[in-house]
C-alpha cells in the first residue's frame, strides 16, 4: 500500500519535474537530464516483471506526450524495465525482501551505483539509438549518451544520498 | 494443449514487452511519416494545460531580455516608418505617380501575423517541436510560416487542434526552407544536420554566388510560407561541396532556440492561390 503510494507520487513528481524543468535545460547544448528513470529504478524489487515492464512503458509514453517525441521513450523505458529484473540478479546475489526498493542500503553503495549505471547506460543507448535511426552519427551520439549517462546517474546519486540521510530510521531504507 | 498453454503463460511478459515495443515503434513510425496523433502530442488539450502551466512561469524568467529586443525592433520599425512617410511625401509631390503607387484600397496586403505564447518547446532531440497556443480556432493552418522576434522559427506541422498547435521549428530535419544570401538572387535550401542548436546548413548554392562570412541569410521568395527577406542568420563558415559546384554554409541561426517563448504566425491570403495554379500548371504538363 505504502509502495503504491510512493510510486504515484514518484511518478508524477519526476514526470512533472521531467518535462517542466529538465526538459529545458540543455547543459553544453547536448545533454539533458532525464531523471524520471529514477521512477523505474524506485520500483520494488518484488514486483513481477509484468508489472514492471507495464510501469516502464506507462512512464515512457505519459513524457512522450507530454515532450512530443511520441513512442521513443516508451520504447526505450519498456525494453529498460524489462531486463531490469536481470540486472538486478546480476549485481545482487542475496535474496531481498519483496517490498525493498533499490537504494544505497538495501543494494550496499558499489552494488546501487552498478546497478544504477548499467540501466541508466541501457535506457540511453536505447533512446538514442532509436532517435537516429532516421540521421546516423555515430561517435556524437555515443558523446551524447555517456554525457546523458553521467549526468542522469549523478543527478540520481546526489537524490539517493539525500533520503539516505533524512530516513536513516526507516527500515525500508 | 496443456503444455502450449503453459509455455504461453510462463512466456506472458515476452509478449507484453513485444506487445508495448510493437505500440511505441508503431508511434515512432508513424511520427517519422510526418502525420502525428493529435492525442498523443501536445496539441491534446490535456498535455497542453500541463506544459503551458510551465510556460507560464518560465515566460516571466526573461521578460527583461524581452523587453529590450522589442524597444530595439520598436526603434527599427519606427525608423521604417519614417523612411516610408518621407518616401510618400516626395511621391505625393507629383500626383501621377503617387496614384500609381498608392493602387486599388481594395487589395489588400497578403500577409498577416498572430500573436502566439510557446508553450512547449524542446532543443535537445534530433527532431524538435515546439508547441504554441493559438490553434484552428484562431485561424491557423498547417504549413504556415512561424517567426520569433529576430528570425525564422519554423512552420506550422500538421497537427493542428482548436486551441494549439504543433510548429516543426528550424532544429527538425523535416523542416527544409529555400534561403538565399541577402543582396543575391541565388538561393539554397536550409536544413538542420542535429549537432547544435545555434547552427543551421545551407546547402546547394551555386558555387559562384559571392559572399562573405558574417553576411546575412535570409528567405527567398519561392515558398508560399514566408514573405521574402525575413531573417534566417548569418554565414558564420562554409565549404565546398563534394562534387565542387554548389557551396554549403553553415549559418548560425538569428533566433535563440533555448529561450522561445513569443512568436508570430504568418498567415498568407494568396498561398492556397498559388499552391491551385501551381498544381494546375503541373496538371497542364
Amino acid at each position: 500500500m505504502i509502495n503504491t503510494a510512493r510510486g504515484i507520487l514518484y511518478f508524477v513528481a519526476l514526470i512533472l519535474l521531467q518535462v517542466l524543468v529538465l526538459n529545458n535545460i540543455h547543459f553544453l547544448r547536448m545533454v539533458t537530464p532525464l531523471l524520471y528513470v529514477y521512477f523505474i529504478i524506485k520500483l520494488p524489487v518484488g514486483y513481477t516483471s509484468i508489472r514492471v515492464t507495464f510501469l516502464s512503458f506507462l512512464a515512457g509514453i505519459t513524457v512522450d506526450m507530454l515532450s512530443n517525441t511520441s513512442g521513443m521513450h516508451a520504447a526505450a523505458c519498456t525494453l529498460a524495465g524489462f531486463v531490469r529484473p536481470q540486472i538486478i540478479r546480476l549485481f545482487i546475489r542475496e535474496d531481498l525482501a519483496d517490498n525493498i526498493a533499490p537504494s544505497f542500503r538495501s543494494f550496499g553503495s558499489g552494488g546501487f551505483v552498478r546497478f544504477v549505471v548499467v540501466f541508466v547506460m541501457l535506457h540511453h543507448f536505447s533512446l538514442f539509438l532509436i532517435e537516429s535511426l532516421t540521421l546516423f552519427d555515430l561517435p556524437f551520439l555515443a558523446i551524447r549518451a555517456l554525457a546523458g549517462v553521467a549526468t542522469t546517474s549523478i543527478l540520481i546519486f546526489i537524490i539517493e544520498a539525500f533520503q539516505k540521510n533524512s530516513r536513516r530510521s526507516d527500515d525500508q531504507y | 494443449m496443456r503444455k502450449l498453454l503453459d509455455f504461453l503463460i510462463n512466456r506472458r511478459n515476452w509478449f507484453l514487452f513485444l506487445f508495448l515495443e510493437l505500440i511505441s515503434f508503431t508511434l515512432i513510425y508513424r511520427n517519422n511519416a510526418y502525420q502525428q496523433s493529435i492525442m498523443l502530442s501536445t496539441a491534446n488539450v490535456v498535455a497542453a494545460n500541463v506544459v503551458s502551466a510551465g510556460g507560464s512561469v518560465t515566460s516571466y524568467l526573461s521578460l527583461r531580455d524581452k523587453n529590450k529586443e522589442l524597444i530595439e525592433r520598436n526603434g527599427q520599425l519606427e525608423i521604417e516608418i519614417l523612411r516610408l512617410q518621407r518616401r510618400i511625401e516626395t511621391m505625393a509631390t507629383d500626383t501621377m505617380r503617387f496614384q500609381a503607387y498608392a493602387g486599388d484600397s481594395a487589395i489588400r496586403f497578403p500577409f498577416a501575423t498572430e500573436v502566439a505564447k510557446v508553450v512547449n518547446n524542446s532543443v535537445s532531440y534530433l527532431a524538435n517541436y515546439i508547441t504554441i497556443d493559438k490553434g484552428s480556432a484562431d485561424g491557423i493552418e498547417p504549413d504556415m510560416g512561424v517567426v520569433s522576434e529576430r528570425g525564422v522559427a519554423g512552420i506550422v506541422s500538421t497537427t493542428v487542434s482548436e486551441h494549439y498547435a504543433v510548429v516543426i521549428p528550424v532544429l527538425n530535419p523535416k523542416f527544409r526552407l529555400s534561403c538565399k544570401v541577402l543582396g543575391s538572387g541565388y538561393f539554397g535550401s536550409m536544413s538542420w544536420d542535429g549537432r547544435d542548436v545555434q547552427y543551421a546548413k545551407l546547402d546547394e548554392l551555386p558555387r559562384h554566388v559571392e559572399f562573405q562570412v558574417g553576411d546575412t541569410i535570409v528567405t527567398s521568395a519561392f515558398s508560399a510560407i514566408f514573405p521574402e527577406g525575413i531573417m534566417m542568420g548569418t554565414v558564420s563558415s562554409f565549404e565546398k561541396q563534394r562534387d565542387d559546384n554548389y557551396y554549403s554554409l553553415t549559418v548560425k541561426l538569428a533566433t535563440d532556440f533555448t529561450r522561445l517563448n513569443t512568436v508570430m504566425v504568418i498567415k498568407n491570403y494568396h498561398k492556397n492561390e498559388l499552391k491551385r495554379i501551381e498544381l494546375e500548371a503541373r496538371g497542364n504538363d
